[in-house]
């Protein structure tokens, strides 16, 4: 009964963290701004999906990227035959394929452990960019598809941008991601994915069905890719096999790792550093007159320095690292509160 | 001459060893007897560097050996014949026994202990191009002791030897042993839990019981002492 | 019939490189149980360092020795500052550190030596040899790259087997413990072993370059390619690792030249997880459980 009325609580938290972001993309920020919030959002609901495959269920996948790009290209090949789709359709429908591309992946995955897995998952990261300019007529070739920005309805008025529709759109679907990744996480499924991580052999004695497990990890994780590839397909308005490269499947892993491994906040923690690090570094780098072979992959070292840096100094990721530190000072001032910034810190099973 | 002063060891808080101290003279044999977890290996481990003691000595000659690393203590003449014998199967024979010695500098003397190995056990030469994974328990455990002689040890550290070994077999190998004890001067600590085998060839004996040391006496008395026999060594 | 010759002798030139790769997979997978993914970035950074010292007027031979000399150096320097601290933790951490060497590297490359495309100097030629006046399907640099790593193999083969030095670093590898307690300075062994590990791939960087080109990334596939040789030898077996590079580049060859040559990665991704489905620890692995 408890955990009815804890989900409803969360729901209206939800529901209001929707209302606010939706305010804010309206009222505060500009187009640009929008923009990049947009990008935060699908990656973060691609991150988040990773999360609970890498960080929570323990497998690691070199190859999410991957996965992105069969949720875009679904959604860009069903609009370049059908433009007038909606777009809650094509959500859906990258949504399934990319399910099932996670379940099959999962099923070989199941069967693999450690760097038979990364190696399986690192080949198909390779290999799956360059499909399109094979079979040229379905998927464009390398110059890939393009795909047209959905319009905002018109009852917000005309003044409603499309940037702040898409921004919308984004925020809605992540903040929908969220809501169901934190209660799965935190319900029986997110237990059983726990211990498969933390010990395969005890996991097995207690009863869970360890590869069942996994596999149902991965479709998870893959539905999350898939909705993330499809909202990037309409942000980058088109889809070509270039914006999902091997460097896309390592900048995800990236975020998680910064944001702390199997922390959902993380996710979003880490693809926000992702989007912003760029901007800033950019600004920096300009006004210190770099050039801009130097200027372009500062990010890019920052992004490498923080990987070692995180794993030489926090094992548990640079949020995990905070996240202790907070907890130890929380338990020194006084009575301790659990910290709602960590809704997946192991802890006893939720009531 | 190897001597262990007031050693104390702890894993985590759960102390394994709590201020041990005992000596083995050169020339003469040593057993440690003692129950499953009375911290018979864990002795054995902390004197090789294994494993970093809270506090305590343990000097060979006039060199104290807590603060060194394993490999360092191993060329100060320490040899460990671990638990399980410890060879590496992936190698061959003569591979394993060249391990034995390889940091030192003396490679004619190093042939020659490799050949006094073979000689010390006989049936090693004719297995010695066979991989180590091959070889049965009591070849496993000559070769383990084999190798440990190559470098040409003061201290000789023997981890449950008899573990897994018929009794008769094992009688072998220490009394083959026994004997370049005396002629070596070595100073050999041997970890037991089968208290008899090891009180027939000790020279000493102690008893641990709960990382204490319980009982330090002759071997003879020790054997002798039907209540203590009783009461720790179960025969 | 030419041209199945033709594609056979592409696929073990390329094969060899791959193995290059792979051996170098293998040889820290053995000893320290990590997968060294910035292996081909290594490479690549070692690559360029060679570049710049042909481009300053020195001779290839001269950028060659450098190549290998700076790969073994950023090996060596790799395991004891950067892997050394991990060796003992969760498998995951080294996952993500040598990710994060991987990215750095892949972005101080560009920093140091510009982020342009640049073409990379042959010692031999790699046109097609003519005798008479038939062409034979095989180059002098293809030559020399089959004849490169397979002296490399050879040198590296007698260094592990026929020297006390090799000895100690396979005991070291095999069983760490018990190396220490007869004295082997085990860290220095697996210190020596990535920096001879990278000194391989950085072979495998100069031997790829003239081909794939040299840009900051260009190792990607070439290190894939040699992981999943690796992967289907069984990761354990450096005859497996070699066997199955050229088998993935022999596999590549065929369906780029008779498929087409964007299919060529799936195929060989379609390769790896058909043996992996069959066999989980890959070719060449017998029943060696001693993973976790």
């Amino acid at each position: 009964m408890l955990r009815g009325s804890t989900l409803v609580r969360h729901g209206l938290v939800f529901l209001g963290l929707t209302v606010v972001l939706l305010l804010l993309t309206s009222f505060v920020f500009d187009a640009y701004t929008n923009y990049n919030v947009t990008e935060v959002a699908i990656l973060a609901i691609s991150a988040a999906g990773l999360t609970v495959l890498t960080g929570i269920n323990g497998q690691v996948s070199l190859g999410h990227g991957a996965l992105m790009m069969i949720g875009a290209y679904t959604t860009s090949v069903l609009l370049t035959w059908h433009p007038d789709l909606p777009l809650i359709l094509m959500l859906v429908a990258s949504i399934a394929t990319t399910g099932i591309a996670g379940a099959i992946v999962g099923i070989a995955g199941a069967r693999l452990r450690g760097p038979y897995l990364a190696g399986a998952t690192l080949a198909l990261a390779v290999a799956l960019p360059q499909v399109p300019s094979h079979f040229a007529s379905i998927f464009g070739g390398n110059q890939g598809l393009s795909v047209p920005t959905p319009t905002p309805p018109p009852f917000l008025g005309a003044n409603f941008t499309q940037e702040e529709w898409l921004a919308w759109i984004a925020l809605a679907a992540g903040v929908i991601t969220f809501f169901v990744l934190a209660n799965l996480v935190r319900g029986a499924t997110g237990r059983r994915f726990r211990m498969v991580r933390d010990n395969e052999v005890a996991a097995r004695l207690a009863g869970v069905d360890v590869a069942r497990t996994q596999i149902l990890a991965y479709v998870i994780s893959a539905a999350c890719a898939g909705l993330a590839g499809s909202l990037f397909a309409y942000w980058v308005t088109r889809t070509s096999p270039s914006g999902f490269t091997l460097n896309l499947s390592l900048s995800l892993l990236t975020a998680i790792v910064i944001g702390g491994l199997g922390s959902l906040v993380g996710a979003v923690v880490g693809s926000f550093i992702l989007v912003y690090l760029p901007v800033w570094t950019g600004g920096f780098a300009s006004s210190l007159n770099l050039s801009s072979n130097v200027a372009n992959n500062v990010p890019l070292a920052i992004y490498g320095i923080v990987l070692i840096v995180a794993i030489l100094v926090f094992p548990r990721g640079i949020a995990g690292g905070f996240a202790s530190i907070l907890r130890g000072a929380t338990r020194v001032l006084g009575p301790s509160r659990r910290s709602p910034a960590l809704p997946t810190a192991p802890e006893t099973p939720s009531q | 001459m190897l001597e262990i002063t007031d050693l104390t060891v702890a894993y985590g808080g759960v102390i394994a060893l709590d201020s041990v101290t005992l000596s083995v003279p050169e020339g003469s044999i040593t057993a440690v007897l003692g129950a499953n977890g009375a911290g018979k290996t864990t002795l054995v481990r902390t004197i090789s560097g294994l494993v970093k003691p809270r506090q305590g000595s343990v000097m060979l000659g006039d060199h104290q050996l807590v603060g060194r690393s394993p490999e360092a203590i191993a060329r100060l003449g320490v040899g460990h014949v671990p638990e399980g014998h410890g060879i590496v199967s992936e190698l061959t024979v003569d591979e394993n026994l060249r391990l034995g010695g390889l940091w030192r500098r003396d490679r004619a003397d190093q042939r020659v202990a490799i050949d006094e190995a073979y000689e010390l056990f006989p049936p090693l030469r004719v297995r010695r191009s066979v991989s180590a994974s091959s070889l049965s328990g009591g070849e496993r455990q000559m070769l383990s002791i084999g190798r440990a002689m190559v470098a040409r040890p003061t201290a000789l550290l023997l981890d449950e030897p008899s573990l897994g070994l018929a009794g008769a077999l094992l009688a072998q190998i220490m009394q083959r042993l026994s004997a370049l004890v005396v002629e070596r001067r070595l100073s050999v600590l041997l970890i037991e839990q089968n208290a008899r085998s090891a009180l027939s060839v000790a020279d000493q004996a102690v008893v641990l019981s709960l990382g204490r040391v319980e009982m330090s006496d002759t071997a003879e008395r020790l054997a002798g002492d039907d209540a203590l026999r009783h009461a720790y060594l179960g025969f | 019939m030419r041209l199945f010759v033709i594609y056979t002798l592409d696929g073990i030139t390329n094969g060899m490189v791959y193995a290059a790769i792979a051996l170098a997979l293998v040889m820290i997978w053995r000893a320290t149980r990590i997968i060294n993914y910035a292996q081909g970035a290594m490479a690549m950074f070692t690559t360029y360092i060679a570049l710049t010292v042909i481009r300053h007027g020195a001779p290839y031979w001269m950028g060659f020795v450098v190549a290998l000399a700076a790969g073994m150096v950023i090996g060596a320097v790799t395991e004891r500052v950067l892997v050394r601290p991990v060796e003992s933790r969760p498998p995951l951490n080294a996952v993500i550190l040598s990710l994060g060497v991987l990215i750095l590297l892949e972005a101080i490359a560009p920093m140091l030596f510009g982020g342009q495309t640049q073409s990379f100097p042959v010692p031999v030629s790699n046109i097609d040899i003519v005798v008479g006046t038939t062409s034979l399907p095989v180059s002098p640099f293809a030559l020399f790259t089959v004849g490169a790593v397979l002296v490399a193999m050879l040198l590296l083969f007698l260094v592990f087997q026929r020297t006390t030095l090799g000895l100690r670093m396979r005991a070291a590898a095999f069983n760490p413990e018990i190396a220490r307690l007869l004295g082997i300075r085990v860290g220095r062994m697996l210190t020596l072993g990535w920096g001879l590990a990278a000194l391989l791939g950085a072979l495998a960087g100069m031997l790829a370059a003239p081909s794939v080109y040299l840009y900051p990334s260009n190792m990607d596939e070439v290190l894939v390619f040699g992981f999943t040789g690796a992967i289907i030898g069984g990761l354990e077996s450096p005859v497996g690792a070699v066997a199955g590079a050229v088998g993935v580049g022999l596999a590549l060859s065929y369906v780029s030249g008779y498929v087409g040559a964007d299919l060529a990665p799936l195929g060989g991704f379609v390769i790896l997880i058909v043996v992996l489905m069959l066999r989980p620890q890959g070719l060449f692995s017998f029943g060696r459980q001693r993973q976790v």
